[in-house]
């Protein structure tokens, strides 16, 4: 029969400190006083950073048979699968080819037509790629990390994609890591215009696997099931025009002013070992072009000032909309 | 005298840790047992001249760290689940294997629940029922262990 566990066999009854209750009491103040200095005055970031590099090397060892096996079955990969996933590839490549000429060139023409209006350009943002170390572990959150971190000068708020859509943004940089939050967690919202007819709105994760929310949109609201939302662009965050879901279900509940509607996210969130990680467009720079442009002082202000020469009034230098008054 | 010492805590709670830290995906990871908290009780019961509420608060402290939640959250959840189990450890020594292990499940389900607790409070949802699955696949591996040659491996008994 085995024995679970041994009845001590010294017991000690004068060496053992302060009582259990005395320690209970101690150690429950202390981890009562690290969550609210966690939650409400942020003091710890240093400290969890600090602590993660710490466990950096063991999460390296925990990762090393996983990455050992996924290298190996690369390796081993049959030569038919290769030559299969080559000639999709090519095709696909070929396809997209076709589309990025026509791209340039509509580049080109777009940065030419908001010259022509005196619209602040778009700005580019470049991308990196990373790979995905595991998902989060808490159930209560929709999380994942990455393998670049603030030495890869990744910063918190960047924006998450897939080859198919939105995954997330980044929320917590380690020193070799970072932690994203996906677009489904609860708190995090996005953004989105419907592609069909730009009706522009905000969703929200619901907490759950593969589920967004788009709340307080009216009941008459004109949103067709199979919709394709895409990101506005509008929040500085996420580039214009990248897929993020596509509205699965739309119920309409005579009691309540608003429409229940959800989507279901377009990326494969949990799918992918390698996402791009996008950076945060400098702000300052795209509001000095803005100021520049009503002030009719730059290049792309010319076109419209001739439209209308007396626009120096500083009541509309906030807008650009002002210069193509009449 | 007793042959477990403190490098045994350490180590077996580092493996634990280990085990933790695996990039476990999908099911599994609905499906994880608590490696930490299964150590923590193991050696709680066991030896808790070795390992006590602090060792357990700490562990719960390196959890919070791994999950990416406040800091204190498990802490808390593990210092106050050491405290039942230490209280009445005198006691559980001499029950039968089944008693004991009953006792374990209560003890893992009472740090879910308290775990689950604070996170409400946090501003987070209810994850579903399925959420105590982690101390049924818990409480599944304490009996594999405890019914495993590395379970018996006990100090020799002069009585």
């Amino acid at each position: 029969m085995p024995r679970a566990l041994e009845p001590q066999q010294t017991p000690a009854f004068f060496v053992r400190g302060p009582s259990p209750l005395a320690r209970l009491v101690f150690f429950s103040a202390l981890s009562l006083a690290l969550i609210a200095t966690d939650s409400r005055l942020h003091y710890l970031t240093e400290v969890r950073q600090g602590f993660i590099a710490l466990l950096h090397p063991l999460q390296v060892v925990a990762n090393a048979p996983f990455n050992l096996y996924r290298t190996s079955a690369e390796y081993l990969t049959a030569h038919n699968t290769l030559v299969e996933t080559n000639r999709q590839l090519s095709e696909q490549a070929l396809h997209d080819g076709a589309k990025l000429q026509r791209l340039n060139e509509l580049e080109v023409e777009n940065e030419h037509l908001r010259s022509l209006l005196g619209a602040s350009q778009i700005i580019a943002q470049p991308a990196r790629l990373g790979e995905v170390l595991h998902m989060g572990r808490d159930p209560f959150t929709q999380k994942m990390m990455v393998n670049l971190g603030s030495r890869q000068n990744i910063k918190p708020g960047q924006a998450v994609v897939d080859g198919d859509g939105v995954i997330g943004q980044v929320t917590r940089v380690y020193p070799f890591s970072s932690e994203v939050t996906l677009i489904t967690d609860k708190e995090l919202s996005i953004p989105i215009q419907i592609e069909r007819n730009g009706l522009r709105a905000i969703a929200f994760g619901a907490g759950v696997d593969n589920v967004l929310d788009l709340p307080y949109l009216p009941v008459n609201v004109d949103i067709q099931i199979g919709d394709r939302l895409i990101t506005s662009g509008i929040d500085g965050v996420y580039p214009v025009g990248l897929a993020v879901a596509e509205v699965t279900n739309i119920e309409r509940n005579p009691d309540s002013p608003f429409a229940q509607i959800t989507s279901k996210p377009v990326a494969g969130i949990k799918n992918h070992r390698q996402v791009l990680l996008i950076s945060i467009p400098e702000i300052e720079s795209a509001l000095g072009t803005v100021i520049n442009n009503t002030d009719g002082s730059t290049k792309a202000g010319k076109p419209a000032e001739k439209i209308s020469p007396v626009t120096t009034s500083p009541a509309g230098s906030g807008s650009q909309n002002v210069n193509r008054q009449p | 005298m007793s042959t477990v010492s403190l490098k045994h805590v350490y180590a077996s709670m580092l493996l634990a840790m280990l085990f933790q830290l695996l990039p476990w995906e999908g099911l599994a990871l609905e499906l994880l047992p608590d490696f930490m908290l299964l150590t923590v009780i193991y050696w709680l019961l066991r030896a808790p001249h070795l390992c006590h509420i602090g060792t357990a608060w700490f562990a719960g402290l390196l959890i919070d760290l791994a999950t990416g939640g406040l800091f204190g959250q498990y802490a808390l959840a593990y210092a106050m689940t050491a405290f039942l189990a230490v209280s009445y450890q005198r006691r559980l020594a001499l029950f039968n294997i089944w008693q004991q292990t009953a006792y374990v499940f209560f003890l893992l389900l009472l740090t879910q629940t308290t775990a689950i607790v604070l996170k409400l409070f946090g501003g987070n949802d209810f994850p579903g029922w399925d959420y105590y699955l982690h101390s049924l696949s818990g409480i599944l591996l304490w009996l594999a262990i405890i019914f495993s040659p590395i379970g018996v491996e006990a100090p020799p008994h002069k009585s």
